[in-house]
């Protein structure tokens, strides 16, 4: 966070009389939280040694001997590397292209309902889906996908009426970053329209006046003001989004797609692969040191992005 | 949406501001326009889209088990049923599920939201020597993490929070993005009712609890509806970390439930396993488990929308 010089000239004032008794007081306040931050943030960061060890949990973390780089040469020759690596990257990319493409559509649209208890209705309604946990999401994939007791289900059932073969949703790789990125769609559509749609608020009403006297369509308008406008919005949510291209909420991924191997080649992700070996192999070292590469290649993708991010809010008037 | 590296600002966009805007257009005598008929329907079927899978739920719910094997689901409930209900009320797991949830949601919340107002109002302060060295080091955790492995380590060995519902609350406790969206509406605050308390000599402890915090109202919400749904819908810690099944919040009764369907059998104490109702109280229990957001959700909305403009746009 830098601080804006504007805002630097006129927090002059709050310095003023502020005795260093009473920075210590209020240093009190953060004590709390600078805690949790050297525990949970911190912490692990120095556990992070454990993906130079032969771990085990007798000798502990720091008691185990060194086995230096063999955990990621293990790693990088077991062939699992190149797939999770790209699985991870190809979802992410899937997922942010299709939420941010659904909330700029989303967000036109709802621009041109009137304001009105229909338009908030429909709001409340696809904003929705965003406070719906993992689990609950994937207790609905199964019964749409697969139906009760892998019957049919609601897609199979409409593919049938079109003549169209049934399929086995659940044993067919090919098919899954999409279902996954639809499932994303649902999620995030509503959730990033509202932040389109606050961005649309900021556009002066003028330019639409303007056009309106031209003659312009509101399709027009939208194509050729709006999205125009909206653009340094977009590029900021696609930076950011970039930034966190090697992480991402995995639980959705792995609630979704369990211990259900016959997935893996497409769905298997770094996160998901972590948490399993972790789980049934027991592999400390191995996995920490995948995670590791995770946090270092996901640190040099987030830099990256917030230097470009720090390009863009300067020269765009908008952010 | 993802937090890092936003340069959060408050702005001054109302909450629901969306929904104020008016397109400009004469009222009178106009034909619809094409884009406003497609735009129409377009965001009905989306609504539609996001409400069917949930009204799959609660209509399978709803139906007797012995409908649901031979046809699947079904959008209306027939032979309408409520055995699964029963069944989960008479139960023991689906009380200890909700005492689970609420503990985690509400002491998380709490204590989440009364460290990240105090560590970004020290932030906000702009104290030489200690706010921007705070700022960097809260900064830091959102570019960089130890993984999993560490992390599971931490908790399972150095902290001992194995079968503690402390495990999946101290891991969530303070999120970065949140903090430095706090310190933002801090700075917000007028500099003239702060002085005013320190001409009357009010201490620093006594501006912060007394004038600050009642000022911050909608912040406040806005944190405490982020945390708790974030400790509501949180099973991946549960699942790392909680092995015994009396502990498990509801989210965790469900995955297992997923998992292992035969288990769904021996859930209700009172139900011979025979007998028992699987898919129904399956989705009985997901509805269940939605419910309280469901009730919460008109409400949460209006502060959820303003949580996210306030971080997500301008800079």
């Amino acid at each position: 966070m830098t601080v804006p010089k504007a805002r630097a000239v006129a927090a002059g004032s709050r310095r003023r009389g502020l005795s260093s008794r009473d920075s210590l007081v209020l240093l009190l306040l953060a004590v709390p939280g600078i805690a949790w931050f050297l525990v949970f943030a911190y912490g692990p960061m120095v556990g992070l040694v454990v993906a130079f060890k032969a771990f085990n949990i007798r000798d502990g973390i720091f008691g185990s001997p060194w086995n230096g780089l063999a955990n990621f040469r293990y790693f990088l020759t077991s062939g699992d590397a190149a797939t999770i690596v790209f699985n991870t990257v190809f979802l992410n990319a899937l997922f942010l292209g299709a939420s941010l493409f659904a909330g700029l559509v989303l967000a036109l649209m709802l621009n041109e309902i009137r304001g009105g208890p229909y338009r908030r209705f429909m709001q409340s309604v696809i904003f929705f889906p965003y406070f719906v946990s993992p689990i609950v999401i994937s207790i609905m994939l199964q019964v749409i996908l697969s139906g009760v007791g892998g019957r049919g289900g609601l897609v199979n059932n409409l593919l049938s009426i079109v003549d169209l073969p049934q399929v086995s949703w659940y044993t067919e790789p090919g098919a899954w970053p999409w279902i996954l990125t639809i499932v994303k769609v649902w999620q995030l559509g509503g959730y990033t329209s509202v932040i389109f749609l606050a961005a649309i608020t900021s556009i002066s009403e003028e330019v639409y006046e303007a056009a309106a006297l031209d003659g312009a369509s509101r399709w027009r308008m939208a194509l050729s003001i709006t999205v125009p406008l909206l653009l340094p919005t977009f590029a900021v949510l696609v930076v950011l989004g970039v930034g966190r291209m090697f992480f991402g909420d995995f639980a959705t991924i792995y609630a979704i797609v369990q211990d259900n191997g016959v997935l893996f080649p497409t769905t298997d992700v770094i996160d998901t692969y972590v948490f399993r070996s972790l789980r049934m192999i027991g592999d400390f070292g191995t996995t920490a040191a995948i995670g590791l590469f995770q946090s270092v290649v996901g640190f040099v993708f987030v830099a990256a992005a917030v230097m470009v991010q720090r390009r863009f809010q300067k020269e765009s008037s908008i952010l | 949406m993802s937090a890092v590296g936003q340069e959060s600002a408050v702005t001054t966009v109302a909450p629901n501001a969306g929904a104020e805007r008016q397109p400009a257009r004469k009222a009178t005598g106009r034909r619809i326009e094409p884009f406003a008929a497609v735009s129409y329907v377009t965001v009905t079927l989306f609504g539609l889209f996001c409400l069917v899978p949930l009204w799959m739920i609660v209509a399978g719910s709803l139906t007797d088990e012995s409908v649901l094997g031979l046809n699947g689901y079904s959008l209306f409930p027939a032979p309408f049923s409520l055995r699964a209900y029963e069944l989960l009320f008479t139960g023991q797991s689906l009380l200890n599920g909700y005492v689970a949830s609420l503990f985690i949601t509400i002491v998380g919340t709490i204590l989440s939201i009364s460290c990240t107002a105090s560590i970004a109002w020290v932030i906000a302060r702009r104290l030489p020597f200690i706010s921007r060295p705070l700022t960097i080091f809260a900064y830091v955790p959102m570019l960089f993490n130890g993984g999993l492995v560490p992390f599971y380590l931490l908790v399972t060995q150095v902290l001992g929070l194995t079968n503690s519902w402390f495990a999946m609350i101290l891991p969530l406790m303070l999120a970065p993005f949140l903090i430095f969206v706090t310190v933002s509406f801090f700075r917000q605050m007028p500099e003239e009712i702060l002085d005013a308390a320190r001409i009357d000599g009010a201490g620093e402890l006594r501006i912060f609890f007394q004038i600050v915090l009642p000022l911050s109202k909608p912040i406040l919400a806005v944190l405490g509806l982020f945390y708790a749904v974030t400790y509501w819908n949180e099973w991946f810690t549960g699942l790392l970390f909680l092995s015994d099944p009396d502990k498990f919040p509801l989210q965790l009764i469900l995955q297992n439930l997923i998992s292992n369907v035969t288990n769904a059998a021996s859930l209700p104490s009172s139900a011979g396993a025979a007998m028992a109702p699987v898919y129904q109280l399956r989705f009985a229990m997901t509805v269940l488990t939605v419910g309280p957001i469901l009730l919460a959700y008109p409400f949460a909305q209006r502060f959820f929308v303003k949580g996210i403009t306030l971080g997500a746009t301008k800079g």
